[in-house]
Parts: structure tokens; C-alpha cells; sequence
């Protein structure tokens, strides 16, 4: 049993923001004109209105070329052809599985696109769509990559490759999909023992890493605590979430214990730390 | 006859107020994790939460989904504690159920749904202490959610009571002081830039020539509180994105 | 507009209730002293440094701020002109407003006088004064350290002024010394005024230096928690104080909300009343049935003195005992006040008592109404004060003082001066009777008044017609006329033109306030108090005969059978060939030679009035009646030179038929128009025990009185007619008008259709139209009609249900005050004419009591009590409504309360009667002549 309970009320609240960068670009905020000549093109996150394109969200312009955008800092992950992304699956359908991803529509993971059992180049058979919930069924969670981007926004997934396909034994955070820097790989093995994969659509997954000596099934429990619990202070904070980020705060997370971790001050402090030190890494 | 006058004779308040004064606005966006908007606001004693998710896939039965907008389910909550004698229940109840349609039916003329097919907007909100414009406090807590959740909107969505003291002053934001010692509550809900009446309710009756000084001091009221609600916006925006570096906005180009 | 924000929390009683408020303090509030430095000076609420507070206590000139106990205590003293430059603090007010409303009321009367430089200083609000409440100090305490800051703060904000705190409370005095407040009592600063030499009689006294070395005579009050408490517990009950009339030693107490049969508690003696006095609400506790007594019938009277102790009062309550105890069935629930829940004190009027050292700075006022005790005043001017009519207010009344204390408010002029008396009738009604202000003044149309253009276009014109009025002589408010043209054979369009009021007074404006606060024309014998202005009542309003006036038309179309066959209202414009007299109406009818349109009209017009009133009275409309009479006055020295009843004619009745056939009318559309908020007039129907004293005369002489519905008792009053004696019906009338309700004004919306009955008239639907100038009723009808028929536009207020309810609160108040107040006036010239007069007059017995027989006087309009030492006298029989012949005289020893003493001449009893007078035969012809009998007229139904 928890020896110690924290309740605090509101107004003991720590404040999580570690903004001191203030290098503000122009904000725009719903409603408000961006533009009064015609000439641009209407992106996403703006609107016409009489002769004006205003904005509909609040955030920031884009413009590329006479396109112009306002993208908000937060919103449903928007899918791009390469993304790596985990997902859920929400129904098994003929020929086909729907995953959620954190979208605006369900995504969609054809049977073709998926790595069956036995051979690669085999033909999918009908019995194999009889077998499909035996594959993957409601509630599974996948890592896949996008395939396609469809007219009405939703995707379509596969998991042709070794990397990706059904997961399990591990950990699934969920934090906004603005957090998820993008990069090269998405796939990280760190060295204290957890491979995490930054899906682009705010799903985080985090395992221990599969290793063949079998022997310290003991301690990696206690890491991939740990690596949560980085995540969330990180992620609360609004800390850029990617390999080295992570592998800074966990440094920095060592002088807690993992409990310690949930406490807010010690959030903020671990937050704090990871983004002094990224910045002097950027700066040097 | 009540022996508390709304307006005293050197034009203040129960409160202290002005008639054209609002109460203090304090307001918070992303107070949460899990939805993807969230805020909170306090009209002066008035303490509301909203929590906006989506647009998602339509959950429940398919049948619901529209093929051209997206569908906006709101749902109105007052916690137990929230007023003076103890609820009996949060939610459910007939009033709950009319401030759920009509916060439905004034979202909708701003947010929009129509970039959303087949999908879904959730919107909920709690009252966590009522203290006299209610619905008004939902209304500016769920635009504030909305604009967390980065879902398009035409422009805020603001709402602002006001009342007529002495049967002849009109007076803006009204308490729940202001509601018990008497006079009509005029509640509008309006799209501020562009002067537009999105909604209109009022409780009791006054006469019709006192009608457009009650409207336009509840409209200038729905100005002002765009004014706090915009300020809130950019600073939460400033705050995210500086932590962030503004990458997700500026990295790609 | 930088607003802090503290939380103040209230715990209610009862289920606990936490209520958390916003309190927004400011840092914009106008510290109201025109030459600040740190100030924007602020339009209104300047106090200049023009007039100057001259007192001999301090050498310069300086600020009052006043604590709340001087204000609900001295408001006498604050009324007056001397005291100015003063700032209220919002805390003070605040206080005020919640322990006494009228005095709040005169305090806010008194700010808005700007002569005056009183400023109203939001202390609570503003940020610098603002204090919190300590958890365990008293509101009392509180309030003193919130004025005593706002005094630190004045002086700190305005070092160059000076402020001076005048508070009775000795620990606020204190304490505010040694914040260096300057501070003095109220007592220590008038009198130290250079300017008011009698301002000190206005004090009012609440502290005594020699409370301890007296007996206490009272038993004490309980507090307001153990009143509380005992009501709760039903130890104690609720209820109203009645001081009986006869008896300064016995009252009683009406219960309010009690579910059992127990209505009225009787309280006897100094511990049974302990210092009520009239009006106020206590708290009674009921004795046990032992101990109950019977309500006496003696008469006491309380006569002493200033400095008299209770040995006089201890001996009259003895005496009081020992009279009674006889009957037990007789006895009543008998009780004692434990406490006053609130008192009711008012300003009274009356005289100082003559006994004694005029000179005593101790006088002992006497008031006008005899249930009020006798109230001690302090005064150096005793002297002349004892000439005079002066008016009095009680401040408290201790438990060891015999008469309540009380100060000296101000004279009215000497007794038995009639203007002294009216002003006297006006003030004990309430009738507001001040000049018109500026203000209200400002509002009446620029003379000369002309019709223009745009008047005529939105009017009908009906000047063409024949147009007349028929009032009483010598009226000058003409509200309304008629006209009647044969449109063919057999129908007739009757008009009935009322006066434009609505047209001149418009909704808002002060004219229009003050009128609804006058609510009507107060007539006294001698003076006529408007309820608008003189130019609108008797100039451009008034229908005068030969002028263009404006009115509001009421025209229907009848057949022979006065049938309606349809009705219309419109605003017009007419020309009245005549204002005639009903005398004047009644000949042009009566001479066949005269056939001008005018004769013809009228002719019509009576023969109408007649069908009308006989479909009226078979529908169940009750013929009322009451004696009144008509005093003429001699134009030079105002004396009354002749009391008679008033005459009526046939016209009368023609006039009536019609303003109750408009009143009808116009009540239909506004109510179709208005269901909500049509001012309405309804009578209830009187509970059947009103009936009680009329079934029992109706009993003795064989008469069957039915009441159960308004149609049976018409009919029945009709039946009772005694061949040998005419003005038995008559009586009968009488007595049956007593038994009735008062008429009220209400708007619709605020009760069941179904009470909208008028029982008197026996019309479902009733209200005021026609007689706009003098009754404010009239005017918002003349509005509702107006909207209705598109003349006019609505206006908040009109469609107010709760507005208009507290207008008709108001109405019937003020009505039912001027009917005193006009009775009272011809009650006084009645008197004035009986002085030094010795006459024999024919009279009727109304009823008989235990110790004397009530005898109407109908020439007079008198009813007097003749009173009897036994029962029974010889063979000589008297019976309810017995005509009889009686002396009259007045009895003047009281000042104030002349009255009249009776003996009876005829039937002669031996030992008893008097000789009669001799009358001159002339006169009792006269008499016999004018025995009419005289409808009442349905001005007040």
C-alpha cells in the first residue's frame, strides 16, 4: 500500500510551462484576417470571408509560394505518406482492419498490406480472411507505417516490414501529436534497455529491449517505469519528444525514484533539465 | 418589494461592480492531457471546465455520421457541489439537457464541422461552482477548448448576460445574486467580430423599448470578453510554442 | 476600472448554507470634496466650500460624517437647513436601509437636496477603506471601524479639510479619539451651533442620567431572541397592537397567521400593554382561561401630569378590576405583551397639555388620536408652543418613565385655526399636500396652449357636436361630458367625452410621479388638495363650456332599449356648447318649451340613463346609501353657515348611468387588450358575518334579509318598507353599506378571473375612466385605452404586473386615506358650525348598546351616541330605526376633541328628557322637504 498521498489544491499547482525562449512569431487567432488582397491561396487553418482569408485556428502562419496556412500548435494527428505510426485496432472488416491512430477518420489496414505468416510473396486466399481476426483482432496494437492518404483525410496503413506488425509486452503513452519530432528513425533501441517507437501520431510505445541473454528480466521493469514517466514530465511539459530528449531526461530522472517521478515538482525539474541541456547542445 | 436594490444610487453594484462592468475573467487553456482542447474559466465566481475530443471517427453506430460535416455532440454538467443546496444529479435533468442543445445549437454557427466528414466533435462541460451566468461561462469555455483542440472556427464564440437594474439601467454580467434580488436575464451568445447574434434567451420579461440597450450592452459585453479570451489564446500559443521551439510549425519548411 | 476581489461569506440559518460573493473594491471613487488635489472633480456629487458649518465648538469650517444611530435618531435634526456639508458613508446607509425604511426614505430625500451638500461616499468599495470583517466581531463594531477609517482616510486624502465624526455612541467616540478623529455627540454640536436656538427642542433624548435612581414601572421586554424563540414555540403569539379609543388601560392585539379561532388578544393595564402604543408589532403571551377577563366598556382617561407619578394610573387599574368579573361567558382571551417585534412610530399631532408650568423644559404632549399615549417632550419654548398645533415623534420609552419621550418636531399654527385643522387632517391621513415642486411645474404645457395641426390629425374631430357637461356647482374640474344624436328612428349615438389627462401627463416625467404618489384629488370642506396641477385640473383639462379640449371619446350606438349595438373609443377634439349644473340639466329637461339640440340630447339621454339603470338594478346592483352633506361655507370669513344634506336630481342619476356604462366599456377592451395588466376596480363580496348587525335590526322588524347573493339583498332592501316610516329603508341602506367591502384597484393578471367581480354594481368587469383629473387610476387607464386603440405607444412600467400592483397599493391606500381625510374635515366644519349652538333635531335610532343608543341625524349627516344610565325608563319602548327628536349641542371642554351631547327631547321620558326648544315651524317644514333620500353616489364603488 502507498504510504504517501498528495492532494494539492489548485492554486498549489506548479506551473508546468517552461517557456523562456520568447522568440514570437506572429500569432493569428480564429477570426482574425490575414490577408485582405486576393491573391493567396487558402490553405489549411484559414478561410474566405467577403474579401478577406482569415484565420480558423490559432497558431502560426505558413506560406509556400501564394499558399498560405495557419497550422495549429495542437490538433488530431494528420497522416503523411512515410509516417510511422501505432494504432489500434477498432474493427475487423472483409479484407481489411480498422485501426484508430489518432485521426480524424479510423485508418485502414489492408489484409494485403500486412506480412502473413509464411512467405511474403504468398496470395491472400479466402481462408486467410477468415483467419484475419486470429492475426490481429479489437484491441491489438500495431506499429505500421503510412501508406496512403486518402481524399477525405483517413489513411491506409501497412506493415510490410519487419519492424512493424502487432506489438506486445510493453507500454502505450499517448501524448499530442505535436510533440513527436519528426526523424529519421522513429525506431530507438536506448541503452538502458527499453526500445521506444515515437509513432507521428502521438502513440508511444515503449518495450524492453529484446536481447538474448535472458538474464536481467528483473531490472528492466524498473527502467521502463522510469522511461514512462520521463516521457510524461517531458510530454506535460510540452518537451519536444525524440531519442535524445529522452535519453537526457532519463539521466536527469536518475536522482528520483519512479514514484518520486509522479510528483509534479519533480516533473518540472526533470522537464526543465533535459530542455537546458538540449538547448546547450543546439547552441554548441 | 426587495430592499436590495440592483443598481444603488451612486451606480454600483451588490458587487461593487458598474453596470457596464464585467465580472473578472480568469481563463486556462489545456488543463488536460487526454483531450485533445481543453480549458477553464472563471466568470467571477463562476467556475467552468471543458474538454473538447476530435474530430474522431464516429463512435456507436455508424449510422449517426453524416457524409457532409461532422457531427457536434455536446453535453452540459453541473457538478453536486456546485451550487448553493446540493444537486441531486450532475447531468441528465431537463435543464441540463436544454443548456446541452442550446450550447450545441450556438457552437455550430461557428465551429467548422463541414471541413470534418464522417466524423466527430465531443464537447463536455462541468460547472464546477455556479454563480450567475452559467451558460455564458460554458459557451466561452468550450470556444476556448475548441481553439485548444486546434478545431477550426469562423471566430469566437462569446456569450454575456445583462439585465435591466431599476427597470431602467441596463447592467451586464449578471450574478447569481444579481439573478435571486430580481429583474430579467438576457443571455446572448454572439460571433463578436462580426456582430452576429448566435443565440438569445431570457428568463422573465421587460418591456420591449428597454430591449436594444439590454442587447447592446450584452453584445459590447460578448466585445470585451473576445478581448480576454484572445489574450488568453496568444499567451497559451506563445507558451506552447516557445517551449517547443515552434518546431512542428517551423522545422519543416 | 482595476477591480481586487475579496470573498465575503454569509452563513445562513437554517440548512447552512455557504454563499461565497464577489466584493470588487475600487480605486475610482470620487472622495466628493471639490477642491481634492487627488480627485477629478466629479458633476454631481460636489460638496462646495460655499456654505459653511458655523459652530462655536470648532473655529473652522469642516465635514460632518455622520454615525447611523444620529441618523435614526435625529432625522428631525438633520431635516434642517443648518446642517449641511455632510458626507454619508454607504456603510451608514446601508445600516439605515436595514433597521428603519421610512427613515432611509427621508435620509434620501434630504441627500437629493443639492442646497444641502450631501455625499454619498461608497466607503465599502472603495480600496483604501475598505476593511475586512473580523470572524469574531459584532456588525455593530464592524460598522464603527469601517466609519472611523473612512474618517482616517478623509483626513490623510483631504489634509486641508476638516472632518468631524458626530456619533452618540460614547466607545465609538473613544476609539476614534485616538485615531485623532475629531468627534463630538449630537447633543454637544447643535447645541453649540451659532445658527438654531431651538434646533436642541428637536432632539431626541436616548440617554437619561437619572435612569438609575427610578423605579422601574414597566416590566422589561424580552430580546429579539427569546421573542424569537418564544414564537417558535408558540408560547408567544404575533400580532398588532390596538390601543382601545375610551380606555388609555386596555388594548388589544390582533393575531396574525393564526390557525386556531384565537384572532384577538385582550391586554389590560400598565404590565398587560407595557409600552405599545398603537400600530406596533408585538409579541403577546396568552394567560391561562382563569385568568382571562371581559373587555371593559368603562371610560378612562388618562390624566396626568408631566412630573405625576403612577399612583394615578395604579388607582385606575383597581378600578378597572374591580368593574368587572361578572358574566364568565363573556370573558375573551386576555394576555400580556412580553415584547416589540417593530415599532410602528409615526410623527402625531397634537397639543400640549394646558395644566402645569408652561415654563417646565418638561411638557406633556397630548396627540390628535386618542390611542396614542400621551408622549413627554422637552421644550424651551413651552410657552408659545401652548397655542399651537404642534407635531410631535417619540424616541423611546423607558421602563421607569410613566409616558413615552419624544421631541418636538414642529408647529402647524394655533388651535382652532381651520388652516391649522386641515393641515392637522392631512397629516394624520397622509395626504401629500406640499406645492407642486419645480420639477413638476416644468412638465405643464407653455401657455398659451394652442391645438396645432398634428393634434387635429391624429384626433377625431367632434366639435361639430353638442357637446355638454353636468356637474355640481361651482365645480371646476369637468372631467367629462356627453352628447346623444339621433342617428335614426330607433338609435341613438351617446358619447361620453372624458378629459385628455394622459394626453398632458406623460409616463416618466415628475408631473407624472408625483400624481401617481398624490393618486387623487383630496377634497376637504374649505380646500381642495389637486392631484395635478392647477392649470391641468381647472384649465386645459377641464371641459369647459365654449372651449377646444381634448378628450378621450367613449361613443356607442343604442337603440330605444338602450341596447349597445356597438361601442368605439378614439382620442377627439370637442367643444362643449355648456358646462352646466345637474339643477341647470334638470330644468332645460323639464321645459317642454325648450327644444334646442342641447334640450333634446338631454331629453334622450334620461330616458336612456333610466332603461339603463333599471337593467342595472334588476341585474342585482345594490342602492346604497350613506348620509352626506354639504356645508356652505361664507366666502369671507370661512365659517360654515349652513350644514345640509346634499340635493340630487334626476341628472345625477343620467350622469352616473353613463360614466358607469364607459367605466364598463372601457374595461371590457382593456382587458381583452391587456389580460395581464388592465388596471381593474373590484368589490369583493362581503363575507355573510358582515351581515350579522343588518339580519339582526332585519329580525326585529320583521323584514327577511337575504345575503347569500348581491341580487337577493337588492331585492330584499326593496321589500323592507314600512308605510309608517319612509326613512327606514333608508337606515336599512345604511346599515347594509357598512357591512360591505372596500372597492379596490388591482391589475389583472395577479388574480383569477373570477374575483374581478364588482358585487356593488353586479358587473363582472369594472374600472375608473371616467374622472382623469382626480384620480390617477383614471390616467393609467386613459394609457391602456390609448395603446389599444393605437393612439399611443406602451411603456415599460404600463406592462408591469408587479409595478402596477404597487401602483394599485398605493391607490387604494391614498383613496381610502381621502375619504378619511374628507370625512375628518367635515366632521371638524360640522363642529365649527355646532359652537355655541343649542338645536332640537329629528333623528332615527341606528342601534341600540348596553349604555346608549347610536341616533342618526340624516340633516346632518350626524351620528351621535345618547347615552342612558339604565335600560329600562317607564313605558316608554325604544326600537332599532325609531324616529326620535333629540337635543344637540357641542360639548368643547377637550380641545381637540370636541363632541357632540345629546338629549332627548321626543319620546319625552320623565326625569330624563328635556323640554323641547322652540323650533321655528318654518324649519321643520324645511326639513320634511329635504328628507329625501340621498344615494350615495358611486364615486367610491
Amino acid at each position: 500500500m502507498l504510504q504517501n498521498i498528495h492532494i494539492r489544491l489548485a492554486e498549489n499547482r506548479v506551473n508546468t510551462s517552461l517557456a523562456v525562449n520568447r522568440r514570437v512569431p506572429k500569432i493569428f487567432t480564429p477570426g482574425e484576417i490575414i490577408s485582405e488582397q486576393r491573391e493567396f491561396m487558402r490553405g489549411h487553418g484559414t478561410y474566405e470571408e467577403d474579401i478577406y482569408l482569415k484565420a480558423s485556428v490559432a497558431g502560426v502562419k505558413e506560406q509556400v509560394n501564394k499558399l498560405i496556412s495557419i497550422r495549429p500548435l495542437k490538433s488530431r494527428y494528420n497522416g503523411e505518406i512515410g509516417d510511422v505510426v501505432v494504432g489500434r485496432i477498432t474493427e475487423v472488416q472483409q479484407k481489411r482492419w480498422k485501426v484508430d491512430t489518432n485521426s480524424r477518420l479510423d485508418s485502414m489496414l489492408l489484409l494485403s498490406s500486412v506480412n502473413l505468416p509464411g512467405g511474403e510473396l504468398r496470395r491472400r486466399s479466402a481462408e486467410d480472411e477468415h483467419m484475419m481476426r486470429q492475426y490481429l483482432q479489437e484491441g491489438d496494437l500495431i506499429s505500421a507505417e503510412v501508406q496512403n492518404v486518402f481524399s477525405d483525410g483517413s489513411l491506409s496503413l501497412h506493415t510490410r516490414s519487419f519492424k512493424y506488425g502487432k506489438l506486445s509486452q510493453g507500454v502505450m503513452l499517448k501524448v499530442f501529436p505535436s510533440l513527436i519530432k519528426r526523424s529519421k528513425t522513429h525506431f530507438h533501441n536506448l541503452a538502458v534497455g527499453a526500445s521506444i517507437i515515437l509513432g507521428n501520431n502521438g502513440f508511444v510505445w515503449i518495450c524492453p529491449t529484446m536481447s538474448n541473454d535472458e538474464d536481467n528480466v528483473g531490472g528492466f521493469v524498473q527502467n521502463l517505469e522510469e522511461v514512462v514517466n520521463c516521457i510524461l514530465a517531458l510530454a506535460q511539459s510540452n518537451v519536444m519528444l525524440f531519442d535524445t530528449s529522452i535519453l537526457y531526461a532519463y539521466e536527469e530522472s536518475l536522482k528520483y525514484n519512479v514514484v518520486e517521478l509522479l510528483v509534479p515538482e519533480a516533473m518540472v525539474d526533470v522537464a526543465i533539465l533535459t530542455q537546458h541541456r538540449l538547448n546547450l547542445c543546439e547552441n554548441s | 418589494m426587495s430592499r436590495k436594490e440592483l443598481l444603488s444610487k451612486i451606480g454600483l453594484r451588490q458587487d461593487g461592480r458598474r453596470a457596464e462592468e464585467l465580472r473578472r475573467i480568469r481563463c486556462k487553456l489545456g488543463v488536460f492531457t487526454q483531450p485533445d482542447g481543453s480549458a477553464y474559466l472563471e466568470q467571477g465566481l463562476t467556475k467552468v471546465l471543458a474538454a473538447v475530443y476530435g474530430p474522431h471517427q464516429v463512435r456507436g453506430g455508424r449510422s449517426k455520421a453524416q457524409h457532409d460535416a461532422a457531427i457536434l455532440n455536446c453535453q452540459f454538467s453541473m457538478a453536486v457541489f456546485s451550487t448553493g443546496d446540493r444537486k441531486k444529479r450532475p447531468r441528465g435533468d431537463r435543464k441540463s439537457t436544454e443548456i446541452s442543445i442550446h450550447l450545441r445549437q450556438a457552437l455550430l454557427a461557428a465551429v467548422k464541422v463541414e471541413l470534418y466528414p464522417w466524423s466527430q466533435i465531443d464537447v463536455f462541460v462541468e460547472v464546477l461552482h455556479a454563480d450567475g451566468g452559467v451558460f455564458s461561462a460554458c459557451v466561452n469555455a468550450a470556444t476556448l477548448a475548441l481553439i485548444d483542440a486546434g478545431i477550426p472556427l469562423k471566430e469566437y464564440i462569446c456569450a454575456c448576460t445583462a439585465s435591466l437594474a431599476n427597470n431602467n439601467v441596463a447592467m451586464v454580467d449578471i450574478s447569481n445574486q444579481e439573478e435571486i434580488i430580481g429583474g430579467p436575464v438576457l443571455t446572448v451568445v454572439a460571433l463578436p467580430m462580426s456582430a452576429k447574434i448566435v443565440h438569445m434567451e431570457m428568463f422573465q420579461r421587460f418591456h420591449l423599448d428597454h430591449l436594444p440597450k439590454v442587447l447592446n450592452l450584452a453584445l459590447q459585453g460578448c466585445k470585451d470578453i473576445k478581448v480576454i479570451l484572445d489574450e488568453a489564446v496568444r499567451n497559451h500559443v506563445e507558451d506552447i510554442g516557445s517551449t517547443t521551439g515552434w518546431s512542428n510549425t517551423t522545422t519543416k519548411q | 476600472m482595476l477591480t481586487t476581489k475579496v470573498f465575503i461569506r454569509k452563513n445562513k440559518a437554517g440548512n447552512f448554507l455557504k454563499n461565497i460573493r464577489e466584493h470588487y473594491l475600487r480605486d475610482d471613487i470620487n472622495c466628493g470634496i471639490s477642491n481634492c488635489d487627488h480627485c477629478v472633480p466629479h458633476l454631481n456629487s460636489i460638496t462646495p466650500p460655499t456654505n459653511e458649518n458655523k459652530s462655536t465648538l470648532y473655529n473652522f469650517n469642516h465635514y460632518l460624517i455622520l454615525d447611523t444611530n444620529v441618523i435614526l435618531h435625529q432625522m428631525d435634526i438633520l431635516e434642517e437647513d443648518v446642517i449641511c456639508n455632510v458626507i454619508i458613508l454607504n456603510t451608514v446607509l446601508e445600516e439605515v436601509k436595514h433597521r428603519n425604511l421610512p427613515i432611509y426614505r427621508r435620509l434620501n430625500n434630504v441627500m437629493e437636496n443639492s442646497s444641502r451638500n450631501f455625499y454619498l461616499f461608497p466607503n465599502n468599495f472603495h480600496i483604501e477603506c475598505y476593511v475586512a470583517q473580523d470572524k469574531l466581531e459584532i456588525i455593530n463594531d464592524y460598522n464603527d471601524r469601517c466609519i472611523r477609517k473612512a474618517c482616517v482616510w478623509y483626513m490623510q486624502h483631504v489634509p486641508k479639510a476638516n472632518f468631524i465624526l458626530v456619533t452618540d455612541d460614547v466607545a465609538n467616540r473613544q476609539l476614534a479619539l485616538k485615531d485623532n478623529i475629531h468627534c463630538c455627540s449630537v447633543e454637544n454640536y447643535v447645541a453649540q451651533l451659532e445658527s438654531a436656538a431651538n434646533l436642541q427642542d428637536k432632539l431626541a433624548h436616548h440617554e437619561f442620567q437619572y435612569a438609575s435612581k427610578k423605579d422601574d414601572i414597566f416590566p422589561p421586554h424580552l430580546t429579539t431572541v427569546e421573542i424569537h424563540q418564544g414564537i417558535k414555540e408558540n408560547k408567544f403569539y404575533q400580532g398588532v397592537y390596538h390601543a382601545s379609543r375610551d380606555n388609555f388601560l386596555e388594548g388589544y392585539v390582533t393575531i396574525e397567521e393564526s390557525d386556531e379561532s384565537l384572532t384577538q388578544i385582550i391586554v389590560q393595564g400598565r404590565a398587560g400593554q407595557n409600552r405599545a402604543v398603537q400600530g406596533d408589532i408585538v409579541a403577546v403571551e396568552l394567560f391561562n382561561i382563569s385568568e382571562w377577563t371581559v373587555p371593559s366598556d368603562m371610560v378612562l382617561e388618562d390624566e396626568g401630569l408631566v412630573e405625576s407619578g403612577v399612583d394615578e394610573v395604579v388607582r385606575k387599574e383597581t378600578e378597572l378590576k374591580l368593574s368587572k368579573g361578572k358574566k364568565a361567558e363573556d370573558k375573551k382571551p386576555t394576555g400580556r405583551v412580553v415584547g416589540i417585534i417593530r415599532r410602528k412610530w409615526r410623527q402625531y399631532c397634537g397639543i400640549l397639555q394646558q395644566d402645569g408650568d408652561a415654563t417646565n423644559l418638561h411638557q406633556l404632549f397630548v396627540p390628535a388620536e386618542r390611542r396614542v399615549p400621551k408622549i413627554r417632550i422637552q421644550t424651551r419654548q413651552g410657552e408659545y408652543l401652548r397655542s399651537q398645533k404642534i407635531v410631535v415623534s417619540i424616541d423611546l420609552w423607558p421602563q421607569h418613565s410613566r409616558y413615552p419621550e419624544g421631541h418636538f418636531v414642529r408647529a402647524l399654527g394655533p388651535i382652532g385655526d381651520q388652516a391649522t385643522e386641515n393641515e392637522v387632517v392631512l397629516l394624520e391621513h397622509e395626504v401629500p399636500h406640499n406645492q407642486f415642486s419645480e420639477q413638476v411645474l416644468k412638465c405643464l404645457p407653455k401657455i398659451p396652449w394652442i391645438i396645432t395641426d398634428a393634434d387635429v390629425a391624429e384626433r377625431v374631430d367632434l366639435r361639430h357636436l353638442a357637446i355638454c357637461s353636468v356637474d355640481p356647482p361651482g365645480c371646476t374640474d369637468i372631467d367629462d361630458a356627453l352628447h346623444c344624436r339621433t342617428l335614426s328612428e330607433n338609435t341613438f349615438e351617446v358619447g361620453v367625452h372624458i378629459a385628455d389627462v394622459s394626453h398632458f401627463i406623460r409616463p416618466g416625467t415628475a408631473l407624472d410621479l408625483e400624481a401617481a404618489n398624490r393618486a387623487t384629488t383630496v377634497y376637504l370642506v374649505n380646500k381642495r388638495i389637486d392631484m395635478v396641477p392647477e392649470l391641468l385640473s381647472s384649465f386645459l383639462c377641464s371641459l369647459r363650456g365654449g372651449e377646444e379640449r381634448f378628450a378621450f371619446s367613449c361613443i356607442w350606438e343604442m337603440d330605444k332599449d338602450a341596447k349597445i349595438l356597438n361601442v368605439r373609443c378614439h382620442k377627439s377634439i370637442i367643444k362643449s356648447r355648456k358646462a352646466m349644473t345637474y339643477e341647470e340639466a334638470q330644468i332645460t329637461i323639464d321645459d317642454k318649451t325648450n327644444n334646442g339640440a342641447i334640450a333634446i340630447a338631454l331629453r334622450n339621454l334620461n330616458m336612456l340613463a333610466k332603461i339603463l339603470k333599471r337593467k342595472r338594478l334588476e341585474n342585482g346592483a345594490l342602492v346604497l346609501a350613506s348620509p352626506e352633506v354639504k356645508i356652505h361655507m361664507d366666502s369671507e370669513t370661512m365659517e360654515p353657515l349652513d350644514v345640509e344634506v346634499k340635493q340630487l336630481f334626476e341628472t345625477n342619476s343620467m350622469v352616473e348611468e353613463f360614466m358607469l356604462l364607459a367605466n364598463i366599456s372601457v374595461a371590457e377592451i382593456i382587458l381583452e387588450a391587456f389580460p395581464d395588466c388592465a388596471m381593474l376596480r373590484r368589490h369583493p363580496s362581503p363575507p355573510v358575518t358582515n351581515f350579522d348587525p343588518l339580519l339582526k335590526v332585519g329580525q326585529n322588524l320583521g323584514f327577511d334579509i337575504k345575503v347569500d347573493t348581491g341580487k337577493h339583498l337588492a331585492e330584499s332592501l326593496d321589500l323592507a318598507v314600512k308605510k309608517n316610516n319612509p326613512y327606514m329603508n333608508t337606515m336599512l341602506r345604511i346599515l347594509a353599506t357598512r357591512c360591505m367591502m372596500q372597492a379596490v384597484y388591482f391589475p389583472s393578471g395577479i388574480l383569477p378571473r373570477s374575483n374581478y367581480f364588482h358585487y356593488g354594481l353586479a358587473v363582472p368587469l369594472y374600472t375608473h375612466f371616467t374622472s382623469p383629473i382626480r384620480r390617477y387610476a383614471d390616467i393609467m387607464v386613459h394609457r391602456l385605452l390609448a395603446v389599444t386603440v393605437g393612439s399611443d405607444a406602451t411603456y415599460p412600467d404600463l406592462l408591469n404586473k408587479q409595478k402596477s400592483q404597487q401602483l394599485c397599493n398605493n391607490l387604494n391606500y391614498r383613496n381610502r386615506m381621502a375619504q378619511y381625510a374628507g370625512r375628518a374635515s367635515v366632521a371638524f366644519n360640522t363642529h365649527l358650525f355646532f359652537r355655541n349652538k343649542v338645536q332640537d333635531e329629528e333623528g332615527y335610532i341606528l342601534c341600540i348598546r348596553k349604555n346608549a343608543i347610536q341616533i342618526l341625524i340624516p340633516r346632518y349627516g350626524l351620528e351621535c351616541a345618547l347615552y342612558l344610565q339604565t335600560q329600562k325608563c317607564g313605558d316608554v319602548v325604544l326600537r332599532a330605526f325609531d324616529p326620535v327628536t333629540v337635543r344637540l349641542s357641542l360639548d368643547s371642554s377637550n380641545v381637540q376633541h370636541e363632541r357632540f351631547v345629546l338629549k332627548l327631547v321626543h319620546p319625552y321620558i320623565d326625569g330624563f328628557s328635556v323640554q323641547p326648544l322652540s323650533v321655528p315651524s318654518k324649519r321643520k317644514n324645511e326639513i320634511k322637504n329635504k328628507k329625501k333620500i340621498n344615494e350615495k353616489r358611486k364615486k367610491q364603488l
